[in-house]
């Protein structure tokens, strides 16, 4: 390991010797300006706003904890928490289990040198890269139930009765999360594949020897083996879904009813349709502290750097 | 014997999993451009058919007539390229700094860098609505990009400090005890040579700015200002049920962009991200 930069002998009068461009904090302050100005500070005064009774028209306010009394009185938060509950749970849950067979289908492919596994790679990767509102559209439009609609087509070809997919109020938020998956998998499946990857195969090789079938191998080696990469992957999905919203907006707009209005999109229709700044912010600093939490569990899995 | 005969057999297994999962990812985007080269009557026939009897290409046409829609591409271009530049000018010497100086805390910079990632763009733009407004910042490209910069910059640095890591020190000290100074070393030596880590991470940004919905959907309101994926989100909203065909080209023109780029650069992209993930 090398010598920390800039230590120069203490006889020296460090101060004038040192070049500025020596001093980290000269490369990283840019960067540093810029999200104090654009993260931490609005962060905090979502915070301070949580604790006022402003609207976004109103120029003035005063401080009070109105608004957190009224969020607690509010009988539409307990639906909105159980519809995010469920969006993001079953979303994580699906995005893992197919985002882990993927990445083993993909893997089990490239070490049999099998052809046309790039395509099959090229083909999930897409769905990742389709905007989220165009995801949202698309499924708008596989769920359709006017004679246009994919999955009430294929019923129909089938000759059994139409589903009622984004307006029946029970099974529109499975519809939303079937979308959210398909988005969603491609990036679970990049992590898995990268830590299927690096399993040192002798593992696998001495579980053969000692005669263990391929469930057995799974059970005892993969996935032990991906442990860290799952936990880290379960913690960076849930935010993510947690967040978002851009893919629901078009799918359903938060119906039918409140249905499908998770967290997010409860939080933007508060501050920018019904313009209530003070109950928007509670809900936002809600959703940060729900981050935040999750971030501090990611980072206590995170190896430590040499 | 047995044991190539098993692997045959697993193979043949493995070719079945691709089939439904092509199947499963690949199906909603093939219907999307099945709807989008129909004609209107044909958009509602009721039998599930892929190829339409009449296949169209006007529904492009017209998508790209309405005087909006191309000003909406080219808004997403614009604010996208914006994004991942801004980002880039921000991100490559605090990069710099984490790859190649020793100092305290350099690990808790890394993770806050993290946990800006972690809160949702419309947690700030809550009050950040409110100085933008004062600032005139709303309802303008401008405004737009800064955010779009804060939004890129944690994810942009922290590819490239991993990047800026598999590059070997002693070149730039080669270069300071031949008298070059550090930023000399910086700009002569390090940039030229990190040219493939900055085009993966701009290209994946860019990306995700061309995807970007909840900053440009709060600040701009003025039509011919918007990006992309706004467009088509406004688009859906005056056009639904009455001429699907349209919505759908439209949303292929708003996906093509992005998945061709995606696709020419993908090797790039993945090998970047991969080795982000196995690193931790």
């Amino acid at each position: 390991m090398r010598a920390a930069a800039g230590t120069a002998p203490d006889t020296e009068p460090r101060v004038l010797a040192r070049p500025v461009t020596e001093r980290p904090l000269v490369w990283l302050m840019p960067l540093a300006v810029l999200l104090l100005a654009t993260y931490v500070y609005p962060a905090i005064d979502v915070i301070r706003y949580s604790f006022t009774d402003a609207t976004l028209l109103a120029p003035t306010f005063d401080y009070t904890l109105a608004s957190y009394e009224a969020i607690t009185r509010n009988p539409d938060v307990a639906d909105i928490l159980r519809v995010t509950f469920i969006f993001v749970v079953a979303s994580v849950l699906f995005q893992l289990i197919l985002g882990l067979l993927v990445a083993m289908a993909l893997h089990r492919g490239v070490k049999r040198g099998l052809r046309g596994v790039g395509v099959v790679r090229v083909i999930i990767l897409s769905s990742w890269i389709v905007p989220g509102v165009a995801g949202g559209i698309v499924w708008q439009l596989i769920f359709n139930e006017a004679s246009y609609g994919f999955l009430n087509g294929i019923l129909r070809a089938a000759a059994l009765p139409p589903v009622a997919w984004l307006s029946d109020p029970d099974l529109a938020i499975w519809s939303a999360v079937l979308a959210n998956v398909w988005r969603g998998t491609a990036f679970s499946m990049i992590l898995l594949y990268a830590g299927l990857v690096v399993i040192p195969a002798s593992l696998y090789e001495a579980a053969e020897v000692d005669g263990a079938n391929a469930l057995q191998q799974f059970w005892y080696i993969t996935l032990p083996q991906l442990r860290p990469i799952l936990l880290i992957n379960t913690i960076l999905i849930s935010i993510f879904t947690l967040n978002t919203f851009d893919l629901i907006l078009p799918l359903t707009g938060g119906g039918p009813g409140r249905a499908t209005e998770v967290l997010a999109l409860y939080a933007y229709n508060t501050v920018f349709r019904n313009l209530d700044l003070s109950n928007g912010a509670v809900l936002a600093v809600l959703l940060l502290a729900i981050s935040i939490a999750f971030t501090f569990f990611y980072v206590r899995l995170l190896p430590e750097e040499k | 014997m047995l044991t190539s005969r098993r692997a045959r057999a697993a193979d043949i297994a493995t070719y079945l999993a691709y089939g439904v999962i092509c199947l499963f990812f690949a199906a909603p985007l093939l219907w999307l451009i099945s709807l989008s080269i129909r004609t209107s009557a044909e958009v509602y026939v009721s039998d599930l058919r892929l190829w339409p009897n009449d296949p169209t290409m006007q529904n492009y046409l017209s998508a790209l007539a309405n005087p909006l829609f191309p000003t909406y591409l080219w808004n997403g271009l614009k604010l996208s390229i914006a994004g991942a530049l801004g980002a880039m000018l921000f991100a490559t010497p605090a990069a710099y700094a984490l790859s190649r100086f020793r100092f305290r805390h350099r690990h808790l910079v890394m993770i806050g860098l993290l946990a800006f990632q972690m809160i949702s763009p419309l947690v700030i733009m809550v009050p950040l609505y409110r100085y933008m407004d004062r600032l005139y910042l709303t309802d303008s490209h401008l405004g737009a990009a800064i955010l779009y910069i804060a939004i890129a910059a944690p994810l942009f640095t922290w590819m490239l400090k991993g990047f800026l890591d598999g590059i070997p020190q002693s070149l730039e000290d080669a270069a300071m005890i031949d008298g070059c100074t550090r930023f000399g070393a910086f700009m002569r030596v390090v940039l030229p040579l990190s040219l493939p880590g900055l085009t993966s991470a701009f290209v994946l940004n860019a990306i995700l700015g061309w995807s970007q919905f909840v900053i440009p959907f709060i600040l701009i309101s003025k039509p011919a200002l918007q990006p992309i994926a706004v467009g088509i989100f406004n688009f859906q909203g005056t056009y639904i049920d009455t001429s699907t065909q349209l919505l759908a080209a439209a949303s292929v023109l708003s996906i093509v962009p992005a998945v061709f780029v995606f696709l020419v650069l993908q090797r790039f992209i993945i090998g970047a991200l991969m080795a982000g993930a196995v690193k931790g």
